[in-house]
């Protein structure tokens, strides 16, 4: 074999093997789930009522800290509230109406049915951040993909 | 005697002009953008602030941008990064409008009733009016409200390569839902 049909050769080999790399970490990126969330470790734990101040205080900065992080809140339920078929759970700041709203995660909506008004919990979820509600007057502050810690 | 009796009248006024007011902190919005070639642009939000005024049918929708939840990654870090609705520099999207025939709409009796929505919807800081139909059902003292419809994205100033290529639809779908 000539020295170009052989270096032609590993171009291509080499082609073909880079082809099949890209192509397995492009399908990883989209084939890509979020984990459960009660497999993920907290960054911040804070009690509701301390959040909800942060935020009220200067929400930019509290968005900036806790936006998309995955945090544990500690609380006393004031509501459990209908959304569609599943339950959010909510603790709110019960002198002024702010609140921080938990919509849970697929494989734990059953951990939020056996949640009641009154209950103390620990939750832990993906921080979406806060705002003030022109509807409501308040600030709010929502979670997605949460979990009960038991 | 008199003042008691203006006193207790106001307290009863407002207290019925509060009660016209129904909220709700978990209204629900669906996002899809899915196309043939690509499953993932697909998103829900379920902690959206709503409101319906029950006397003259105003609506009003609050969502923060990060609440939208994907099941990709991925996806929902290309949703809120500047590229896209930028949801660090526009964190809310909001809708404000009205149930224009909300006259045919009797919440004291239980049914299905189709209502004409028409308002001001504004994603990515740009606002456009909106016109579409949806549902009031009212069970008890529950009423249900849907509306679905479609937005140009471009409307909204969001471009890229993507929709360009076909992996995002060009009008997605909106499916709004509250239950009061």
């Amino acid at each position: 074999m000539s020295n170009s049909k052989l270096r032609m050769k590993k171009i291509l080999i080499a082609t073909v093997i880079s082809a099949v790399f890209i192509g397995i970490a492009v399908w990883f990126l989209f084939a890509q789930k979020f984990e459960d969330t009660k497999r993920e470790k907290s960054v911040y734990t804070i009690n509701a009522l301390d959040l909800i101040k942060e935020f009220q205080q200067n929400d930019s900065i509290a968005n900036k800290k806790y936006a998309e992080k995955i945090m544990t809140v500690i609380g006393i339920v004031t509501e459990v509230e209908s959304a569609d078929i599943t339950v959010n759970i909510k603790m709110g700041d019960t002198t002024n109406g702010s609140y921080v709203i938990f919509a849970f995660q697929q494989q734990n909506v059953n951990d939020s049915k056996t949640i009641k008004e009154g209950d103390k919990v620990s939750i832990k979820g993906s921080c979406s951040g806060g705002a003030y509600s022109k509807i409501l007057e308040t600030e709010f502050i929502t979670f997605k993909r949460c979990a009960l810690n038991k | 005697m008199k003042k008691t009796t203006l006193i207790i009248a106001l307290a009863m006024v407002g207290s019925a002009l509060f009660a016209q007011k129904k909220t709700t902190t978990s209204g629900t919005i669906n996002f899809d953008a899915t196309t043939s070639l690509d499953a993932l642009p697909k998103a829900e939000n379920k902690t959206v602030v709503a409101a319906l005024d029950a006397k003259t049918g105003a609506i009003a929708f609050e969502a923060i941008m990060k609440s939208f939840s994907f099941a990709n990654p991925m996806m929902q870090e290309h949703f809120n990064s500047d590229k896209w609705l930028d949801s660090d520099k526009f964190p809310t999207s909001t809708f404000k409008g009205k149930i224009t025939n909300f006259s045919a709409v009797n919440l004291k009796k239980d049914g299905t009733y189709p209502a004409e929505v028409s308002g001001d919807l504004t994603i990515h800081g740009i606002t456009k009016p909106v016109t579409t139909t949806g549902t009031v059902i009212v069970n008890g003292k529950t009423i249900a409200t849907t509306a679905a419809f479609t937005v140009k994205l471009e409307d909204y100033g969001i471009t890229g390569k993507s929709i360009e290529a076909g992996k995002v639809i060009r009008e997605p779908k909106i499916t709004i839902a509250a239950n009061f």
